[in-house]
């Protein structure tokens, strides 16, 4: 096949707008199988990636203090007791936790601070550069900023202790998050005012969060701690990111079921096609025949009539997948995926991030099967002595 | 009161006077100094530690800082220890190494793989005319070293607990663990004796040597 | 020119639609089959056409056994000798005169002034040049039979082949057709019609009528 042959192609394209209901059927299907499909593989992938970006933002190890089953303060001596581990680089004592607004129905996420310790987040490190937090002042995102000031606090807010005194901070200035979704309802300020806010005492905190600069070691490390510490939760980032894989479950089954109705409705078509032309399209193969088409010729322009065809419904499935996912966000069906798994999908950017690898798969799933399908029996009927066509 | 008494309370009097903390070197160098470092660099960077004889005296000039006389009593310690410690003691010293980082084309001269997908392990003997050769594990950096022994400038490897690049020659190394490198069992590097030993016993290593006494045939026996 | 020897021609196991038939046409004649519905004569004209293969016997055309052609060079045999104008016409109502007359050519690929040159001398040979842009479906029944003249003359054949032309047309245009026919002759083609018109049997210019009946001739 060397140069494309226009005349062919031109002759494909009219023949397929001869027989236009059909093929409109055809092209429906095909690319709301494309679409489908490809709209899965968006969603998953642009979140698996996301996800996996936010995890690298967070601590080696993490360990939390159980008490009757629930999370409970932990206490700094803990600490200095697990950085005797060898292979255990760094480490500190956390405190952070929700808050809930009740005025505005809002939670915020309070992040105590210590200027002068090891930070992994590139977005304090930043901030914690610029701006320098005394213990009666804070630092909030935008988006709590606005919230505070829908409840007039413009300057200042007051938080109500476990005692039911208030505590009240100064809003030093408000940040821009960017493209950190997670954190869109993020407050810092210093580890002190936070334990009195949450009610800790001097020594405590919520978690402890350890690096470990060898990733061999990691796993085994996690399980050195867990016979440490019987009573605690100790989550490594390897564990987040097996269960977020977890949580991908493919076998999910609303997709699934949607994307099994289109496969089975393409194979029908496939198997429809492959079965034989009508007597029309016999007649017509035989007309080419007639005036002096060879073989070769015939299956050259069926091949184009079915490349032009599977072509413009992938790209077109592909497309719409694409507007569906990326410009739109995906409304209902994305929250297949979140909802079962606990995760707004409100709060992810879902960011263009495609592998083309599932592109090529899904490719390869319908572009071919099609052309073959067409070709067959095209191939079949043109072999055939054509003089029925002389009748 | 009785002489020893007396002694007693004058130690206890004494030591208190002088109130260098105790904590744990492990404590010290992976929480303390990495804050007061941070705290000297931020607050107050113009103290210079060599101006006071004495733990004490340092502390009592941090306490009439501009910069850091408001800290709280837990910084200016992390303050006071780093600066003593590290900055005049020299009890860590903060050494400057080469560089470990391999380009994509980098193969191991011994086995041929590729350096860039191991950079856990990439070790590197530094000759005197300049010339650099990377290796993808120290079994592998031996066997070329005990033929290559002449006019070697320094050789270095990662401290596998902390990543480190340090001097290879001055290391332990544990053989015969459950931990594999990319060429299967391995010598594995550790700074200190301390974390040579903790690995053995975690990862079931046979003995911990030193860089001198590494001989062929110990490098051998890890092939079988 | 065109040589059938004792050819036969069955169908699956028992229907025989040609039987021993032995044919000769010399170049530039005009033949008349002639026989009713299911004769045989439409069979004839697939195997001169190389639409078919023989059962038993030869087909000849010009000098090439063309039974024992494989496709490619069948097709290109085809292409370049013969012409055939079907009952039915069978063009291709949306596309244009123009597009339906080169259809034979489009798998060679020519270059488009040249294509546009091969179809204008022969719309003009057959006078629809003036519709040659218009698409088939607008056209009279006498303007497409022409077109489909044209069509089969497209490569200049030397065998034109005509099957029941006549079959859907009124005496108007049946004459019209049979002056093409003349015309045609006069440029030496070998043309083969089968037809149960009488129109044709009084013809001056027919050089042989071959009687079919039950795929014998008479």
């Amino acid at each position: 096949m060397n140069k494309i042959n226009f005349y062919l192609l031109e002759y494909a394209y009219s023949y397929i707008v001869r027989h236009k209901n059909k093929n409109i059927f055809i092209v429906t299907v095909f690319t709301l199988l494309v679409a489908l499909l490809s709209t899965l593989f968006f969603i998953t992938s642009s979140l698996q990636y996301e996800l996996k970006e936010r995890i690298s933002n967070q601590s080696d190890i993490v360990i939390q203090n159980y008490k009757a089953g629930m999370p409970a303060a932990i206490d700094t001596a803990l600490l200095d007791k697990l950085l005797e581990i060898e292979g255990i680089t760094a480490g500190k004592l956390e405190v952070k936790g929700k808050y809930y607004f009740s005025q505005k129905k809002s939670t915020f996420y309070l992040l105590g601070v210590d200027a002068f310790e090891m930070q992994d987040d590139p977005l304090i490190v930043k901030l914690l550069d610029q701006y320098d937090l005394s213990d009666s002042e804070m630092l909030v995102s935008k988006n709590v900023k606005d919230v505070m000031n829908q409840a007039y606090y413009k300057e200042y807010f007051n938080f109500i202790k476990p005692d039911g005194s208030l505590q009240k901070v100064t809003i030093k200035a408000a940040f821009d998050v960017g493209n950190r979704v997670e954190l869109k309802n993020l407050i810092i300020m210093s580890k002190d005012t936070l334990r009195k806010i949450f009610g800790y005492s001097a020594n405590k905190g919520s978690d402890i969060a350890l690096s470990v600069a060898n990733k061999n070691e990691l796993d085994f490390i996690s399980s050195k701690i867990r016979l440490l510490l019987p009573n605690a939760k100790v989550t490594s980032k390897d564990d987040l990111l097996l269960e977020y894989d977890r949580l991908f479950d493919y076998d999910s089954g609303v997709f699934l079921s949607l994307f099994v109705i289109a496969l089975f409705t393409f194979f029908i078509i496939i198997y429809d096609k492959a079965n034989g032309l009508s007597s029309e399209e016999k007649r017509e193969i035989g007309i080419l025949k007639a005036i002096g088409w060879c073989v070769e010729d015939v299956l050259h322009a069926k091949f184009y009539e079915a490349s032009l065809l599977s072509f413009f419904a992938f790209t077109l499935g592909i497309a719409i997948a694409f507007v569906y996912v990326f410009v739109f966000k995906a409304p209902l069906l994305g929250a297949i995926f979140t909802h079962e798994n606990m995760l707004d999908i409100q709060n992810f950017q879902l960011n263009v991030h495609i592998e083309l690898s599932y592109i090529l798969l899904i490719f390869l799933l319908s572009v071919p099967v099609y052309i073959a399908a067409t070709l067959i029996p095209s191939w079949r009927v043109a072999t055939l002595d054509a003089d029925e066509v002389m009748r | 009161m009785s002489l020893f008494k007396l002694f007693f309370l004058f130690f206890v009097f004494v030591s208190t006077l002088f109130a260098y903390p105790n904590y744990s070197d492990s404590l010290k160098s992976k929480k303390i100094y990495p804050m007061g470092k941070k705290i000297f660099q931020k607050k107050c960077a113009d103290i210079n530690v060599n101006n006071y004889k004495s733990y004490d005296a340092l502390v009592d000039a941090i306490k009439n800082t501009k910069g850091c006389r408001k800290l709280k009593s837990s910084y200016q310690e992390a303050l006071a220890l780093y600066l003593w410690d590290v900055q005049r003691e020299a009890k860590v010293v903060e050494k400057k190494y080469p560089s470990l980082a391999v380009s994509h084309k980098e193969k191991c001269p011994i086995c041929g793989m590729f350096l860039y997908k191991y950079p856990r392990w990439v070790s590197m003997i530094e000759y005197k005319e300049g010339k650099k050769v990377y290796f993808d594990g120290m079994k592998d950096l031996f066997k070329y070293y005990f033929k290559h022994k002449k006019d070697i400038k320094g050789i270095y490897t990662r401290a596998y607990y902390t990543q480190e690049t340090i001097d290879a020659k001055d290391a332990y190394y544990v053989i015969g663990s459950d931990v594999y490198g990319p060429m299967g069992h391995e010598l594995i590097g550790f700074k200190d004796k301390k974390g040579a030993k903790q690995f053995l016993f975690d990862h079931r290593g046979k003995t911990v040597v030193r860089f001198d006494d590494v001989t062929a045939a110990m490098v051998h026996k890890l092939d079988e | 020119m065109i040589k059938l020897e004792n050819v036969s021609k069955i169908y699956g196991k028992n229907i025989k639609a040609l039987q021993d038939i032995s044919l000769k046409f010399a170049e530039g004649e005009l033949i008349i089959l002639k026989g009713v519905s299911g004769s045989g004569k439409s069979t004839i004209l697939s195997l001169i056409a190389g639409l078919s293969k023989p059962t038993f016997g030869e087909v000849i055309v010009d000098g090439k056994k063309i039974s024992k052609l494989p496709d490619h060079f069948a097709a290109s045999y085809r292409r370049d000798n013969i012409g055939i104008v079907f009952q039915k016409y069978n063009l291709i109502p949306e596309l244009s005169v123009q597009e339906n007359v080169l259809l034979p050519l489009f798998p060679l690929n020519l270059p488009r002034e040249d294509m546009r040159q091969k179809a204008k001398k022969v719309l003009e040979m057959f006078s629809i040049e003036h519709k040659s842009s218009l698409m088939v479906r607008n056209l009279s029944g006498g303007e497409q039979q022409r077109v489909a003249i044209s069509r089969a003359n497209i490569n200049d054949p030397k065998i034109i082949l005509a099957d029941e032309p006549t079959a859907n047309l009124d005496e108007k245009l049946s004459r019209e057709f049979i002056e093409i026919l003349r015309e045609l002759k006069s440029k030496n083609r070998t043309i083969v019609v089968a037809t149960h018109d009488p129109l044709f049997f009084e013809l001056d210019f027919v050089d042989k009528i071959v009687n079919i009946e039950h795929g014998k001739l008479l």
